[in-house]
Order: structure tokens, then C-alpha cells, then sequence
């Protein structure tokens, strides 16, 4: 009789009548994905390092023992403030992954429609979806949480602290993961979801505060580097209680700041908030999952039918006419049917048109504040600039690359085309001038940032040509690299996976590594030259020293000889700081990265016959 | 046409294909059948140079295929057993992108889309989207991108799976087409009564090894299966069950509500014997007809179904 009683109570608490045994199927699957825990492993394996980095990167720990015990309390500081924002980036790009393609498998698979016909319902489908993959992040996140609370022993840092970011980062996951699963019903691709995804985060995360920096006078990069004019401002502060990353830094600049919390901050607040945004993207999922289901048991295949109905006649006819229309297949067919779609596609363009004009406005926007703020005058706002169009292209070469070959192995067209008489160099060529002409939108804000600045007289001419030899390498490497990573693994998600893990391992925890084991050999000799000449190959590090030296009205002037490149730990390289030893040193990177993507696109080109399905 | 000496593929502990010798005669329509997991899918994969042989060599049209990859791809046709489709392409895009793919020059690549698509019966769907169409008007996609470059061999794998009985009705008549054309057709399937209508030869492949290949009418002596007759009789049929049954050259009699289902050796004239067996115990003889020998007997009695 008890245990009756108690049952409904038990299952309410298991919260099946809100995830449905999708929920079960789908830790039952995870649980057999060897991947899944080498996921686990190299996120552990990250995290050492990065403490590992935090933990010697402090100076302090040189000196007298009483000297040491002394500044034990700055040291878990830094750690526990390493890992946490570790833990916050992190998550949400793993969530974003995980879901990118959590909906449109289903309906690639056409089970969507079938779910639809148990008692399924759209709810448990979504949630059921979401929380087992955010129960792999959770562990993720849980794996850290012992470091955390060992860290803390040696003082400096609050309960408070652990807990709130703990919140932050997992309602930041939640929200991150709710936007990549409502755009997987409609995007079959995953790594049309993941542009997407990291499109809208972006906007949020970034342009929203500039935004509000414009508002209030202040520069972008004193709301992230130096909070305390944000804790300052009271308004500004509620204000970016609706902004994850504004959130995470001023909860951080509170933890190391002595005078503590100030009134308006309250974290729990900033979590009510991405929670309920979260619902409401999930609300409008849980809708058009039951659409999309609804139509696919219906046999109706058009998932657009519908929006198309409703726009106005003169718009439909317009619509049909570029639907109906057949576009003959010119030049080189592989690259034909990869450069025919756009990079972000919509029924009839029309998502293309709103984020292009989107970005450019919010570009001027950025312009105009920095203007105002006389930021253009200086270098490092250049460097800001350059920074994110370079990252943004490599995150759009190496999504874009990883994908070109797996999304046509899960829709089974892989076979069909290696039967034809292309001989694989062709479709090789065919995918990496693809991969290039898709990402052309992201390398062309670059280059024209960089003419205009040059015209207008902030940048100095030589950046065209010493960025356009990083760039170049970076292409060739990445599109290379890419295609090899697509041509081992059968799933997109996983080879996006894979690809930023290597990418990351490569160009951040190796020069950590090494900086570490340079620091123990006493920063000297041959360990310091090589860290030095390894550090360099980054891109970042490569933007970073020519934009220092080119950037802003002081540099732009300058005569070539008369410009000064400081890299770091070359002092063997004779007059490296100058311009011809740099851009000679830069092409030799140049030829090195493309020399590797060379033979990894040969080695995808073996790969091609393996593993084909 | 397609030839195969010692072809063998070994992935790890498991042998998919175990030294199969195959031969398929130019115009032919080869049957390939196995249970699931016989090795048949992984022929084809290496046929249509999608898989390296570890031993053995397979050739078409004179060609190694593991030599003249590039050639051999000119010469063949392949419908894998999952229809691959790029979604968003046309149906009319998607055959010219192949025809693209096969270097068929431009100026004459509408004429032969056109062609194909009049061929397979598509020509209302050419500005459908691919992911739109039924499984059935895939599957004719499908054949219309095979043929999309004329080649002399075409190789199906499960061509009318999960199709309907009208299209896969439609599907037979289209290889019935393709044969007249004079194209050589290595076909599998699990729909045996249909390989039964169409093909000139059979093979039957279980465990990577070949059990049987020829055509289906020497399946029976071949193999000593036993032939049937039906016999009707206008009543008594107890009498004639135990007359017939004490006869050394029957095997087994089977009762029926109409007939008696007597199987023999092959090579005895049976049809005599039972006539007068029958005719002297004063019994009425209705009919004594053969009963034809079902490919699905000869996969049944060759196989025992044990997937690797």
C-alpha cells in the first residue's frame, strides 16, 4: 500500500513524464560511444594543463617558504578562476555540438514522424533530447568540481563564487544548447546549425554589450578586462545581468576585487533569466518539432510548404520561380555543388540578406563607438579586429572543411560520387575550393578592414600583405587538415569534435606545455628558441605581433624600416624585429602550414575508399 | 563481362568474401543472393572499386579493377543498397551534376538527362527536389543516375527494397528494358521470386563462398534436389497415396486437399510409372503435372541463414 503511494511520487521525481524514455534511448546509445569518453578524457586531460599552466604561471611561488604559504591564497585564485572559465567556454561549445544535430537525425532518419505515433509527445522528444545530452556536460562540469573544492583550501576564494559560476556556466550551456537544438529541426546539416548557432551567440554575447558600452561611453574592452567600471555603474551592471559572458566577468572581477559584492549584482537573477529565455526557445521547438513530425507522417517532404503558403501571392510567385528554377551545372562539377549553396541558407535567401546587413550594421556600429572612444587611433583596437575576423574564418574553414565529406557520408551520396569517373584529386580540389569560396564572406571583412584602414591612414600598408601570408597558411592548413579529419569519421558532429580539439591541443596546450617545461629549464638556450620559434606558428600569435607593429595612427606613419615586430623568444633570428627578416619568417610559416595541408589532403585522399559508409 | 579469380576480403577475424570465382557473360542478368551478411554487398563494393580485394582479383570488361580504378568506373553503374541524395539539388541537377562528374560534354548533357528521365519515367518530376520524391521515384532516380553515362555493366544492390508491388513491378519491366539494351546486370536481392522472373543465372553466396552458380533450371539436378509432380485423381486418393507410396523411386508423397505431392530423383521417368501404377488399380487419372522448383527452396535448402 505504501509503496503505491510512493510510486507516482518516485516517477514524478524521475522526470519521465518530461523527458519520455528518449531520454533512456539516448543514455543508452551515449553510453556505447567510445567517443563519448575519449570526449571525457581529453576535456580532463585540458583541464590539467590549463591548471597546471594557471599554477605555475604565478611568480610568485619563487622565494622563501613563508613567502610562498603566503601567496597560496592568489595561487587557487588563479586556478579555480582558470577553471572555471575553462569550464564556461567550454560547455557551451560542447553543447552546441552535441545538439547540432539532435532533431534533424530524426527526421533524416524519418523517426521523427514515427515517435509522433507513440505517446510520445513534442515535449518529451525536446526535453528528452536536451537533457541527455546536457547530462554529458554535466559531468564534465562535475569532474572539476573536487579541484574546485581542494583548490579553495587554500583560501581566496568563496563557496559563493564556486556555486555561482557553477550556475552561470550550466544555464549558459542550457541556453546555448537550446539555441543549436531549435535550429537542428530546421537544418539538416549540423555544421549549419553550429555557424548558426555560434552566429546568434555571438551577437549576444558580444554585440549586445557593445552595444550597451556604446550606450554608456565605455570601451568594449573595459567591460571585460576591467569590470570595475561596470561594478561602478549600477545600471550598466543590471544591464548585463541578460549577458552570460558580462555576467561570468563581473562575478570574477568580485571574487579577486577585496571590497566584494556590490548591490546590484545578483547571480541568481542573470540564471532566472537564461532559464527562461532557454524555455521559451524550447516552447517554440517543442512547436515546430510536432509541425515538422506532423507533415513527415503525413509524407509531406517539404518542410517549408507551409511558410511558403503564407507569404503574399507576388512573393510566392517570386519564390517559386527561384525554386522552380534549374540551374545548369558549369566548371568542375564537385565544386558546382558545393559553391551553389550558401553559407547560410534560408527558403529564398532572404536569412542571408537579414544577417548580412545584420553584420554589416553591427560592424558600423562597432566602428562608430570606437570612433567616438578615438579606439580607431589605437593599435590594439586593430588587433581586436583582425583577431575576430581570423578566428571567426578559422572556426568557418575548420567547421565548413571537417564537414564536406561526412555530411555526404550520413546522407549516403559518398559511394555514388567515388563511383563516378571524377578521379579523387578532382573531388579533393572540388571540396577544398568549396570549403574556400564558402568562408570568402568572413576572409573578404578581413581584407576589406584592412584596405580601408589603410586608405583612410590607421593601419599601415604593409599588414595587407604580411596578414594575407598568415591567412593563406591558415587556409591551406585547415582546409587540408579538414578534409583528412572528414574522411576518417562518419559523423560531422564528431569530426567538429575532434577538429577543435586537435586545433586547440595544437596551437594552446602545446605552447602552454612548453612554456611550462621552458620555465623549468630556466628560460634559456635551445628550449627557449624552439618555445620561441613553436609559440610563433599560432596565427594568433602572428596577427597579434604584426597588428602591435602596424596597427593605429602612430604605426601607420612609420617608414618600413622604422617599424618594430616583437616576437617572443627569438633573440637567435638576427634583426627579426624588423620588417623583411618578419615577412621572411612569416612566408616560411606560410610554406610550413601549407606544406602540411598539402599532405593531409593527400592523406585524405587515400582515405577516401576507407571507412566509406 | 565481370569476372572474379579467388576474390577474397578479410576485414580483421572475419572473411566477408572467401575466395569466390565468379563469371558473368556479357548481356546477362546475374542474380546475387545470400542471406544478410553473406558477403554480397561487399562483392559489389569491390567491383565498383569502393573496396580493395585482400586477395584474388575481380575483373570487368577486361579491366582489373583494382589496377584501372578510373577506367573501370567509365564502364560500370552502381545503385548502392541506401539511396544516396543531396537534398536540396533537383532532380534535373542532380543527373547533369552526374553527368558532369562522368565528363559527358555540356552541350550534350541536357539531351541525355532528358533521355534517361524519359527512360525511368521522371520527366514530371525534374524540378522536384531529390529528398522530396517517394522511395519508389527514388529508386528510379536512382537507375536514371546508373545510366546516366551508358555503361556496359550495370551492378544493383537491392534495387526494389521497401518498394511497393507497383514499383517494384516497374522496376522489373525498366532491367527487362536494360537487358534488351544490351546492358549486363549483376542484380541482389531478397526478393527471389522476382530474380526468379528476370535473371539468366543465379548465385547463391553464404559465409564469403560461392554455393551455387547457374542458371536456375540447373539448380535441380546440380544440386539433387528432389522434383514434384502433382497428380490428381477423380477419388480414392487413399488408394493412390498407398500405391504410390510403396514405389521404390518416390521419395515422399505429401497429401494435399486436390492433389498428391510426390517427390522423386531427378532423371527417373516418373510421369509412366504413376500413370499405369494409377490406370491398373482402376483409379481415374485427372492430371499429372510437374511442379516447377521455387528459387526460394534452392536458397532455403543451399542456406542456413547464419549471418557472420
Amino acid at each position: 500500500m505504501a509503496s503505491l503511494s510512493i510510486k507516482p511520487v518516485f516517477n514524478f521525481f524521475r522526470f519521465f513524464w518530461l523527458t519520455g524514455p528518449l531520454f533512456d534511448k539516448e543514455l543508452r546509445i551515449s553510453s556505447r560511444r567510445r567517443l563519448n569518453y575519449y570526449l571525457r578524457f581529453a576535456y580532463v586531460i585540458l583541464l590539467i594543463i590549463f591548471v597546471g599552466a594557471a599554477w605555475l604561471s604565478v611568480e610568485h611561488l619563487r622565494g622563501s617558504i613563508v613567502y610562498q604559504k603566503s601567496r597560496l591564497a592568489e595561487i587557487g585564485q588563479s586556478i579555480v578562476m582558470t577553471i572555471v572559465l575553462f569550464q564556461f567556454f567550454a560547455a557551451q561549445i560542447i553543447a552546441v555540438i552535441l545538439l547540432s544535430n539532435s532533431i534533424s537525425d530524426e527526421i533524416y532518419h524519418r523517426t521523427l514522424g514515427v515517435l509522433m505515433t507513440t505517446p510520445i509527445n513534442s515535449l518529451q522528444i525536446v526535453i528528452g533530447k536536451l537533457f541527455s545530452k546536457l547530462l554529458q556536460i554535466l559531468i564534465l562540469l562535475a569532474i572539476s568540481l573536487p579541484i574546485l573544492a581542494i583548490v579553495r583550501v587554500f583560501g581566496g576564494v568563496s563557496w559563493d563564487y564556486i556555486i555561482s559560476s557553477f550556475f552561470i556556466t550550466l544555464t549558459a550551456a542550457v541556453f546555448a544548447g537550446s539555441i543549436s537544438l531549435a535550429f537542428s529541426i530546421k537544418n539538416i546539416h549540423a555544421y549549419v546549425v553550429i555557424i548558426k548557432s555560434v552566429f546568434i551567440l555571438g551577437v549576444i554575447y558580444i554585440i549586445m554589450p557593445i552595444i550597451i558600452a556604446a550606450f554608456f561611453g565605455y570601451q568594449l574592452i573595459n567591460i571585460f578586462i576591467y569590470g570595475s567600471h561596470v561594478v561602478n555603474s549600477p545600471l550598466l551592471t543590471a544591464l548585463l545581468h541578460f549577458n552570460p559572458v558580462g555576467i561570468m566577468s563581473i562575478n570574477t572581477f568580485i571574487m579577486l576585487s577585496p571590497s566584494g559584492a556590490t548591490t546590484f549584482y545578483f547571480w541568481p537573477v542573470h540564471c532566472i533569466i537564461m532559464l527562461i529565455a532557454s524555455a521559451l526557445i524550447l516552447a517554440f521547438s517543442v512547436k515546430v518539432v510536432r509541425r515538422v513530425a506532423l507533415r513527415q507522417i503525413l509524407g509531406e517532404l517539404d518542410l517549408f510548404s507551409k511558410v511558403r503558403l503564407s507569404l503574399s501571392k507576388d512573393k510566392r510567385n517570386k519564390l517559386n520561380e527561384y525554386i522552380g528554377s534549374i540551374r545548369d551545372v558549369t566548371g568542375p562539377p564537385v565544386f558546382w555543388k558545393e559553391a551553389r549553396k550558401p553559407l547560410i541558407q534560408g527558403i529564398d535567401r532572404t536569412n542571408n540578406k537579414i544577417g548580412l546587413a545584420a553584420t554589416i550594421i553591427t560592424l558600423l556600429i562597432t566602428y562608430y563607438v570606437c570612433y567616438i572612444n578615438k579606439g580607431l587611433d589605437e593599435g590594439y583596437v586593430h588587433l581586436l579586429y583582425v583577431g575576430m575576423f581570423v578566428v571567426i574564418g578559422i572556426i568557418f574553414n575548420i567547421v565548413l572543411s571537417v564537414s564536406c565529406i561526412t555530411s555526404e557520408k550520413e546522407s549516403f551520396a559518398w559511394p555514388i560520387l567515388l563511383t563516378t569517373s571524377l578521379d579523387d584529386w578532382h573531388i579533393m580540389l572540388g571540396k577544398a575550393l568549396g570549403v574556400f569560396y564558402k568562408c570568402l564572406p568572413v576572409w573578404l571583412l578581413l581584407e576589406s578592414h584592412l584596405i580601408a584602414f589603410i586608405i583612410i591612414g590607421y593601419i599601415h600598408p604593409i599588414a595587407f600583405l604580411q596578414i594575407s601570408i598568415v591567412v593563406t597558411g591558415v587556409i591551406v592548413f585547415l582546409t587540408g587538415f579538414g578534409i583528412y579529419i572528414s574522411s576518417l569519421c562518419k559523423k560531422t558532429t564528431w569530426a567538429i569534435i575532434i577538429s577543435f580539439v586537435s586545433i586547440l591541443f595544437m596551437w594552446l596546450f602545446v605552447p602552454i606545455i612548453l612554456g611550462i617545461a621552458t620555465s623549468f629549464a630556466g628560460n634559456k638556450g635551445f628550449y627557449r628558441t624552439f618555445f620561441g620559434l613553436y609559440y610563433s606558428l599560432n596565427p594568433i600569435v602572428q596577427i597579434g605581433v604584426v597588428m602591435e607593429a602596424v596597427g593605429g595612427i602612430e604605426n601607420s606613419n612609420l617608414s618600413l624600416s622604422d617599424l618594430r615586430y616583437n616576437w617572443i623568444n627569438l633573440y637567435n633570428f638576427e634583426n627579426i624585429g624588423k620588417v623583411f627578416p618578419t615577412t621572411k619568417l612569416l612566408m616560411s610559416i606560410m610554406f610550413f602550414y601549407s606544406s602540411f595541408g598539402a599532405f593531409f589532403a593527400w592523406l585524405a585522399k587515400r582515405r577516401f575508399r576507407k571507412n566509406i559508409i | 563481362m565481370i569476372e572474379t579469380k579467388h576474390l577474397t576480403k578479410v576485414f580483421g577475424n572475419l572473411t566477408a568474401v572467401d575466395d569466390l570465382n565468379l563469371f558473368i557473360k556479357q548481356g546477362d542478368i546475374f542474380g546475387f543472393i545470400g542471406p544478410n551478411g553473406a558477403g554480397k554487398t561487399t562483392t559489389m563494393r569491390i567491383l565498383v572499386t569502393l573496396m580493395e580485394p585482400t586477395r584474388g582479383h575481380a575483373i570487368i570488361d577486361g579491366l582489373d579493377v583494382s589496377r584501372n580504378g578510373q577506367k573501370v568506373r567509365r564502364v560500370i553503374g552502381y545503385m548502392p543498397d541506401f539511396m544516396g541524395v543531396y537534398d536540396d539539388l533537383k532532380v534535373f541537377e542532380y543527373l547533369e551534376f552526374f553527368a558532369a562528374a562522368f565528363s559527358i560534354e555540356r552541350s550534350k548533357r541536357k539531351s541525355i538527362v532528358e533521355g534517361v528521365l524519359e527512360l525511368t519515367d521522371l520527366q514530371s518530376k525534374k524540378a522536384a527536389t531529390v529528398d522530396s520524391l517517394s522511395r519508389g521515384m527514388q529508386q528510379r532516380l536512382g537507375l536514371a543516375r546508373v545510366l546516366i553515362h551508358d555503361p556496359k555493366v550495370l551492378i544493383l544492390d537491392e534495387p526494389a527494397s521497401g518498394l511497393d508491388p507497383r514499383a517494384r513491378i516497374e522496376i522489373r519491366e525498366l532491367l527487362r528494358e536494360l537487358k534488351r539494351m544490351g546492358k549486363t546486370i549483376m542484380i541482389s536481392s531478397h526478393i527471389l521470386s522476382e530474380l526468379e522472373e528476370i535473371c539468366d543465372h543465379v548465385g547463391i553466396i553464404e559465409h564469403g563462398q560461392l554455393v551455387y552458380s547457374g542458371t536456375i533450371e540447373e539448380i535441380r539436378p546440380r544440386l539433387g534436389i528432389h522434383t514434384k509432380v502433382r497428380v490428381q485423381v477423380a477419388d480414392n486418393q487413399e488408394k493412390a497415396i498407398e500405391l504410390l507410396s510403396a514405389l521404390p523411386q518416390i521419395h515422399q508423397v505429401q497429401t494435399n486437399k486436390n492433389y498428391i505431392s510426390i517427390s522423386f530423383k531427378e532423371g527417373e521417368n516418373i510421369d509412366g510409372l504413376i500413370a499405369r501404377t494409377l490406370v491398373n488399380a482402376n483409379l481415374d487419372v485427372i492430371a499429372i503435372q510437374p511442379e516447377q522448383i521455387k528459387l526460394d527452396d534452392a536458397f532455403l535448402q543451399l542456406t542456413k541463414g547464419i549471418v557472420h
